[in-house]
């Protein structure tokens, strides 16, 4: 049977870590979502000044990418391009959740809601570039 | 309307009073008791600031390690939004919205969850139907300076053991 890789708290904690570094040197306020590649949340971390609206639309980017193995930027790609069917797939089509690649497998998706959707991908991009993928 | 109809209403109507009085003289209410003071009168605070809800969760998940349980915890703030989250490694995955559904009606109901645990184990059966409530212990209000500013939820374990480390991450939110 095959077996798989899988995230433990402490790995989401130093990816969190980064994202909030990240955030912070920029002087945005974000919310942070990690899940599993089941897309179960693993962990939330909502820094003073967001909006509740922001810690539920970061689950759901990172749920999206984690389920469905790519970015929500490229969901949105695909909308942006003419291919309006895609708005009926149960994925959050809005930039700012990637999935977390490790070794060739999907091990779960990170989600960032706060500022601009480019610049919660890049804050998601620090966090998955501290796990060393 | 005829004079027949009217009179068929009205003892119908007799008839409902009469049925009802016997009813209430058979099964008093225990619930029929109006208290002077309002029940749990905590007033609602600012939100929690996301350095002490990443404290109450990092002294429950340590709790929780030193027993060797695997738990999911949450923090929510003021208004029952989420703060803070973590899930520990190998814990159930049901756990993770119970353990938010635990600490949302923490706070919107101003009381810990095991009011309502032990409330239906009392046969207070009609608590089940009050919106958002849940029948278990784990979610605990978050009171600073006598006021709410948000609440602790644990899931993973019996009831008993989500309790024992929803005491541990609240004992440091002062």
């Amino acid at each position: 049977m095959k077996t798989k890789q899988c995230l433990t708290l402490a790995d989401v904690k130093k990816m969190a870590a980064a994202c909030e570094a990240e955030a912070i040197k920029n002087k945005w306020d974000v919310v942070i979502a990690i899940l599993d590649d089941g897309g179960h949340m693993l962990l939330l971390h909502r820094m003073d000044g967001t909006t509740p609206f922001n810690a539920q639309v970061a689950v759901e980017k990172g749920r999206s990418a984690a389920v469905s193995r790519r970015s929500t930027k490229s969901w949105e790609d695909r909308i942006a391009a003419g291919r309006n069917a895609v708005l009926n797939m149960p994925v959050l089509p809005i930039q700012g959740g990637i999935p977390i690649m490790y070794k060739g497998e999907c091990l779960g998706g990170i989600g960032i809601s706060g500022v601009q959707s480019h610049e919660d991908e890049q804050i998601a991009q620090a966090g998955l570039d501290a796990l060393g993928a | 309307m005829s004079l027949k109809s009217v009179l068929t209403v009205t003892t119908f109507g007799a008839a409902m009073l009469v049925a009802g009085a016997s009813i209430a003289q058979q099964k008093p209410s225990p619930f029929d008791a109006v208290p002077d003071k309002m029940p749990f009168d905590i007033p609602y605070g600012a939100p929690i600031p996301l350095d002490q809800a990443e404290a109450a969760i990092g002294a429950a998940v340590a709790e929780a390690k030193k027993r060797g349980w695997k738990l999911n915890v949450t923090v929510v703030d003021s208004g029952g939004n989420l703060v803070a989250f973590q899930r520990m490694d190998g814990s159930q995955l049901a756990s993770i919205a119970i353990s938010e559904h635990k600490a949302r009606a923490a706070v919107t109901f101003r009381r810990e969850t095991k009011i309502f645990e032990n409330a239906m184990h009392a046969g207070v059966n009609y608590v089940a139907t009050l919106d958002g409530m849940i029948g278990s212990r784990g979610g605990i209000p978050l009171v600073v300076g006598g006021k709410m500013i948000g609440a602790i939820g644990c899931s993973g374990g019996t009831g008993s053991q989500d309790d024992v480390i929803c005491q541990a991450g609240a004992a440091v939110v002062k």
